[in-house]
């Protein structure tokens, strides 16, 4: 466990940066108490200060997880953001993409969200913008990158693909063992 | 010339933003006449206007036209560069263009159709056969369907490899040929440039306004019979655009009627219900659902399941179908704001849910129905709004359709096709009288049938009046066994929906009814305000139908019908009644303004729809609940209202429903809910009069006292509000024919249900109050508290109780004032807001102020050593002796691990900033500032010692600034540099300009100069600035080799002293700074040539200036002489022999021509 370095940092809020945008200060200088970032095992944790210090109290080997996962670096030192940290990405998301009910399942399971499934979109929203996806009734589901600008997407036939899949609540189940 | 000026249309783009017509007028009012000038801005999202662009109508030839464009055609006027096309013509004109053509060839077709068809020598394609005889002669050519002739195709199928044959005789063929109809078109100065900004959904959508979403509805019904659950939601899921509403009212219609009147089968309402899509679907198969369904039997919870259902259907087909307004773009697009309104949808459906659910615990599910009831009622006439229009129009042809199914079934072919109209009206007189049959079967009294009937068809004509008593028997016969099963009065609703000739005026009928069929009591006496509305309705309702014709019949049976159904009642006093009712009809016809009617009428036959569902299906009980739920409601409802013309709707609808409660009321015997129910209709009548926008308003005012009905002094208030109806006779009156009711009132279970219901509801009401009085008295306590009392944090948990708690708990607090002083008192003001609250549960749960923070959390713990025991209530002072302790703990405990932290926080900040690219200016100050903030709560002393702390943390801001200060005079360093920069590059330009003046002195002066001079020359030159920067300092030092250019090099260097202050610091040893600024400036040449353009004159003048050089040197006399001699002396010689030899070439010549002379 050690705290990031600054090309990590700066990986990793890019990839975020995608999906909250400036609200990414919100969650690096928290009103309500010092949270950091922590590199373990590969894994960035989000935490708060008060868990850092009774997480180290344990021993690097031992410590399986702490605070709350946002994600991983690859061995390509690429940053991927974990359904985990959906959390925290859901309140701050400026971009947002709704799906019917038939297609949340279809969701879910991992595919990407089609035309025909998508309920609302935020406007202005841009190619390859990163989205966080709802229901219908407003509760997160996941997030993805959007294929296809709002604009674009009233052209396009309803089974063409208007987000990429990149992680759903769904691999709570599918992905348990990988989650921490 | 003028003959040959057409009309043009340009587009001028590329203007600037400050154009104006007349501008553009004058500017191409040159070339021609320039009729109509139409500037467009467009402007980005926030505003800005980023092209102006013009549309110009001008008169102009031919030649003026390619003259204009190549005269301004992309010149630059007014800040713009114009760029001039010939537009297209406005589309206003091309339409009137097309029009006109349209009737001319109209015109034309039609004397020479046939003509033209033979002159073609085509084949007709329209043959008068059976479909699918085939064409002689073509093959595969078969008679369509329709008529047409048509080939038969072979469709290969993409995927399957499949060909499929296509034989149009098998198939309809949805070819339709949309011809204009000119004949109706709008005026081009009528059409429609704005679509009228109603606040109802529809309208928003039209404007791009979205209405949030509702949630989807939850299929939690349990599946009790397949056929229904799947019926309905198929049924409702289908897209059906504009057209909906009708059906949904329809359905509605058939639906409340016939729930209440067989609660044996309550599926009855949902074959109805399929018996209608199919009516409007497919108009076959009828008879076959209804026995499928008939055959069901279920109790009646699951159809107010299904009713539940039905409202969630409504909500959901509302936003589906919103959303599918458009078929390519299912989706909604929303704002970056946007928050769904899932929850608050739910709290609003919850408002009148929740008071069903009290009222389910006291009376089932009775209650529950009515509730979605009308929350159908409201979706839908916020639907039917918009609508409207189109409803009146398109509704007779559906209706006619469901008519003639109705009739097969119901009247088994009794009636004879004949004119549409008169067929109308004739169901419609049957169906009418059929209520009063069964109502007289029930009395027992055929004759008075017989009079009613023969009452009613004085008013109508002869033909009617035979139809109409065919009717009555037949009618009579078939509804016997139906009258067995229920009361007579919820049979005639029902009825009276499948009379319905014209929906909205048998709903109209229904609603009077509905209001007279339950408490009939005020027949005799207050007939003149149902009928009122009555009339009101029906005119509404005849106006924007534009059947003038047919108004007086279906009026007159309408009220013969009330009249028959009065008759039950009130048996003397029928013919009385039946004449006032006329009476007030023709009066209040002239009274009631016509424009607002229509909206309201249809909302109120909503209304009534709903509520004589309820009023039929169960008791009036349920009215009296209604009615409160109504006022519970009333305030969304309010909220989607918002334009007049709905606002007027709503409290008519309101209205409506408070007579429903009335008549319900009444037979309770209760002196004050008869109270209350007549005070709203009266209520309702006095806004009628008014026909104000101030109604919400008034019925708002009277809904607190409907609620408060408990006092029956206030209906004498309300009475006073009324004008001139006389009211005030009419409730006694009222009252006492209720006793009547109620002794006729054979379902005395009911009666039961009803008052126990009454009583638990008013005592529900009576709990509410004392809360509202608690909270009231609370309110108004606590300022006299304030003063006195010192109310700690702690006191919020007793405040939730009750006050009487709140006092007793007071001595305890006085113990602890006593032991604390009063330095604090203020401290816990905020604890006023929570008491006033007094919410239960909620609060409990919260976290208390006085053990927010860390220090509240030392206060806590405290706490949990004395358990809750209130004598040892701990309090910030007790906390405060340690507070001291903490804060130094707290400092210390910072010192080592907390600057890591913010240290590794600052990182990750700069990162951020850095990925973000925005300037996160006090982020760090920020976070600061709110930690203060947290400790703010403990108010500052400055005479405390223990508070120096914060005085100290203010300390620390400086610090943090440093860094900037640092920075700042960094900034304030680096700017002399800049300007030493700018130092450089005047040399440079100058030091080039001297080069090329040298080079071309040097050219120009052939004369050798000696190396010497030449050396020293480029020196000086170079030397200038210096020179110049030299004079300012030691002022009025001025350099110069002519003396004739001396002033003006005064003037430059004054120049240049001001704009460069900064230059002092650069004297000294010129020879230095030549070579310094030499190197320099060779790689910012470029750069310095534009910030010196007024400096490049200055230069050449400057050639004459010298460095080594005084004006008067000595040094330079001799030499001066000395060149100056040579060079004078050379040029005289020259001029000499040069001018020498031209007066011998003059003189020469001047000779020649002498002698030429001579000799000639």
């Amino acid at each position: 466990m050690r705290p990031l370095t600054e090309e990590e940092t700066r990986v990793m809020f890019e990839k975020i940066a995608k999906y909250i945008g400036e609200n990414l200060q919100l969650l690096v200088d928290r009103p309500d108490g010092t949270y950091c970032f922590r590199l373990h095992n590969d894994r960035v944790y989000y935490v708060s200060e008060k868990i850092l210090k009774l997480a180290a109290n344990i021993s690097g080997d031992k410590l399986v997880s702490l605070g709350t996962c946002f994600g991983k670096f690859t061995k390509t030192h690429k940053f991927r953001l974990h359904i985990t940290a959906l959390d925290y990405l859901a309140p701050y998301a400026k971009y947002k993409v709704w799906i019917k009910p038939g297609a949340e399942q279809s969701f879910l399971y991992g595919n990407h969200v089609l035309k025909s499934g998508l309920g609302r979109i935020t406007e202005n929203t841009s190619q390859y913008q990163g989205v966080v996806v709802y229901s219908m009734a407003d509760v997160p589901l996941g997030f993805g990158v959007a294929a296809k600008s709002t604009q674009d997407c009233r052209k396009v036939d309803p089974m063409a693909i208007v987000v990429f899949h990149q992680a759903d609540i769904g691999e709570y189940v599918r992905h348990e063992e990988t989650l921490t | 010339m003028k003959a040959n000026r057409e009309m043009k249309r340009l587009f001028v783009g590329g203007l600037g933003q400050n154009i104006s017509e007349a501008d553009l007028q004058n500017q191409f009012g040159r070339f021609g006449e320039v009729s109509d000038v139409e500037i467009i801005t467009r402007k980005d999202d926030q505003g800005n206007p980023q092209k102006v662009f013009a549309y110009i109508n001008i008169r102009v030839t031919e030649a003026d036209l390619k003259k204009c464009m190549s005269v301004l055609n992309k010149t630059k006027w007014k800040g713009g560069t114009l760029q001039i096309q010939l537009a297209k013509e406005s589309f206003l004109h091309r339409l009137a263009q097309e029009r006109e053509e349209a009737k001319v060839k109209k015109g034309k077709s039609t004397t020479g159709n046939t003509s033209l068809l033979e002159k073609m020598k085509t084949v007709d394609f329209h043959v008068k056969a059976v479909p699918g005889t085939e064409v002689p002669g073509h093959k595969n050519w078969v008679v369509s369907k329709f008529g047409r002739v048509l080939p038969v195709l072979h469709l290969k199928n993409e995927r399957k490899r499949k060909i499929i044959k296509y034989d149009p005789s098998k198939y309809c063929h949805n070819l339709k040929k949309i011809g204009e109809d000119f004949t109706n078109a709008v005026p081009i100065s009528n059409l429609t440039w704005e679509l009228e900004g109603g606040n109802d959904p529809m309208s928003k959508k039209r404007r791009g306004e979205f209405s949030d979403f509702h949630s989807p509805a939850k299929k939690i019904i349990k599946v009790q019979k397949n056929e229904d659950s799947t019926a309905f939601p198929t049924i409702r899921s289908k897209p059906r655009g504009i057209v909906e509403s009708p059906h949904l009212i329809q359905q509605l219609a058939q639906k409340a009627p016939h729930n209440s009147s067989t609660p044996k089968s309550p599926y009855i309402t949902d074959f109805d219900h399929q018996k209608f899509k199919n009516v409007f679907f497919q108009t076959s198969g009828l008879e076959t659902t209804k026995k499928r369904n008939s055959i069901s039997d279920d109790d009646i919870d699951s159809e107010d399941e299904l009713r539940l259902m039905i409202a969630r259907e409504e909500n959901l087909e509302k936003t589906t179908w919103s959303s599918n307004e458009f078929e390519n773009d299912p989706f909604e697009v929303v704002r970056d704001d946007f928050k769904s309104d899932f929850h608050k949808f739910h709290t609003s459906t919850g408002l009148g849910l929740k008071n069903s659910e009290n009222n389910v615990t006291e009376n089932g599910c009775d209650s529950d129905s009515g509730d979605t009831d009308e929350i159908i009622a409201m979706k839908k006439s916020s639907g039917k709004i918009e609508n409207g229009v189109d409803f009146s129009q398109g509704e007779k042809s559906m209706y006619k359709k469901t008519l003639k199914s109705r009739k097969k079934y119901d009247l088994s072919d009794d009636c004879i096709k004949e004119q549409k109209r008169k067929n109308k009206v004739e169901i419609a007189l049957s169906h009418r009288v059929k209520p009063l049959s069964c109502k007289s079967l029930i009395e027992s009294s055929s004759s008075e049938d017989a009079d009613s009937v023969s009452e009613s068809t004085e008013c109508e004509g002869d033909k009617e009046y035979n139809t109409l008593m065919e009717n009555c028997l037949r009618v009579n016969l078939t509804l016997a066994d139906l009258e067995q099963l229920a009361g007579g009065n919820q049979e005639a609703p029902k009825e009276k929906t499948e009379s319905s000739g014209q929906e909205t005026t048998a709903k109209c009928d229904r609603a009077s009814k509905s209001r007279r069929t339950p408490g009939d009591l005020r027949r005799g006496q207050q007939c003149i305000h149902p009928e009122e509305i009555v009339a009101s309705l029906l005119e509404g309702r005849e106006n924007p139908c534009g059947k003038q014709k047919t108004k007086e019949n279906t009026l007159k049976p309408k009220f013969q019908a009330f009249k028959g159904v009065g008759c039950l009642y009130g048996k003397e006093s029928v013919k009385k009644s039946l004449q006032e009712s006329v009476a007030s009809n023709n009066i209040n016809k002239d009274q009631i303004s016509l424009k607002l009617e229509e909206p309201r009428n249809v909302s109120m036959g909503k209304w009534s729809l709903c509520a004589n569902g309820l009023s039929s299906e169960q008791t009036p009980f349920q009215h009296a609940k209604e009615a409160n739920d109504s006022n519970q409601i009333q305030p969304q409802k309010r909220q989607s209202f918002l334009s007049q013309g709905h606002k007027v709707v709503s409290p008519n609808s309101s209205e409506k429903r408070n007579r429903n409660p009335i008549s319900s009321l009444l037979p309770l015997k209760d002196k004050k809910s008869s109270s209350c129910g007549a005070k709203t209709p009266n209520r309702g009548l006095d806004e009628d009069c008014c026909h104000g926008t101030g109604k919400s308003g008034e019925s708002s005012e009277g809904r607190p006292d409907l609620c408060s009905s408990k006092t029956p002094e206030k209906s004498p208030e309300v009475f006073s509000r009324r004008d001139s109806q006389g009211s005030k006779t009419d409730f006694p009156l009222s009252v006492n024919s209720s006793s009547d009711v109620n002794a006729k009132d054979k379902h005395a279970e009911d009666n039961q249900k009803r008052l126990a219901a009454l009583e638990a509801r008013q005592k529900a009401k009576e709990v509410q109050k004392k809360l509202v009085h608690n909270a009231l008295a609370n309110l108004d306590g606590h300022p006299e508290d304030k003063p006195t009392h010192i109310i700690f944090g702690s006191n919020s948990e007793s405040e939730t109780e009750e006050t009487s708690t709140q006092e007793q708990s007071h001595p305890g607090e006085e113990l602890v004032k006593e032991s604390m002083g009063r330095a604090s008192g203020k401290l816990f003001d905020s604890s006023d807001d929570e008491e006033s609250c007094a919410e239960d549960d909620n609060n409990r749960f919260r976290i208390k102020p006085q053990f927010e923070g860390r220090a509240g959390q030392k206060l806590m713990n405290l706490q949990s050593h004395f358990g809750t025991d209130d004598r040892f209530r701990m309090d910030s002072r007790f906390l405060e002796s340690d507070s001291e302790d903490d804060h130094e703990e707290i400092n210390e405990k910072k010192t080592p691990e907390e600057e890591e932290l913010a240290a590794e926080k600052l990182k990750a900040l700069n990162v951020v900033q850095s990925v973000l690219q925005i300037s996160l200016s006090n982020s760090t100050s920020k976070g600061s500032v709110a930690a203060k903030k947290f400790k703010d709560i403990i108010h500052y002393d400055p005479t405390r010692d223990d508070h120096a702390t914060y005085e100290r943390k203010q300390d620390d801001k400086p610090k943090e600034s440093k860094a900037k200060r640092k920075k700042k005079r960094e900034e304030a360093e680096k700017l002399p540099e800049v300007s030493k920069e700018m130092y450089y590059n005047i040399a440079t330009d100058l030091k080039q300009i001297f080069q090329s003046v040298k080079d071309t002195s040097e050219k120009e002066d052939n004369t050798p100069w000696n190396e010497d001079s030449d050396g020293e020359k480029a020196e000086v030159v170079q030397d200038t600035p210096a020179l110049m920067t030299r004079s300012e300092q030691t002022g009025g030092f001025t350099f110069s080799f002519f003396e004739s250019d001396a002033k003006d090099e005064k003037e430059e260097t004054y120049r240049v002293e001001a704009v460069k202050p900064g230059k002092v610091a650069w004297q000294g040893d010129p020879r230095f700074q030549d070579s310094s600024s030499e190197e320099e400036d060779v790689t910012e040449e470029t750069d310095d040539k534009k910030q010196s353009p007024e400096e490049v004159p200055l230069p050449e003048k400057e050639t004459t200036r010298f460095f080594f050089f005084s004006k008067n040197d000595e040094r330079l006399h001799g030499s001066d002489l000395f060149w100056r001699g040579v060079g004078s002396n050379i040029s005289r010689n020259s001029w000499e022999i040069r001018t020498n030899n031209l007066r011998m070439d003059c003189r020469k010549k001047h000779k020649d021509a002498k002698r030429r002379l001579k000799l000639k």
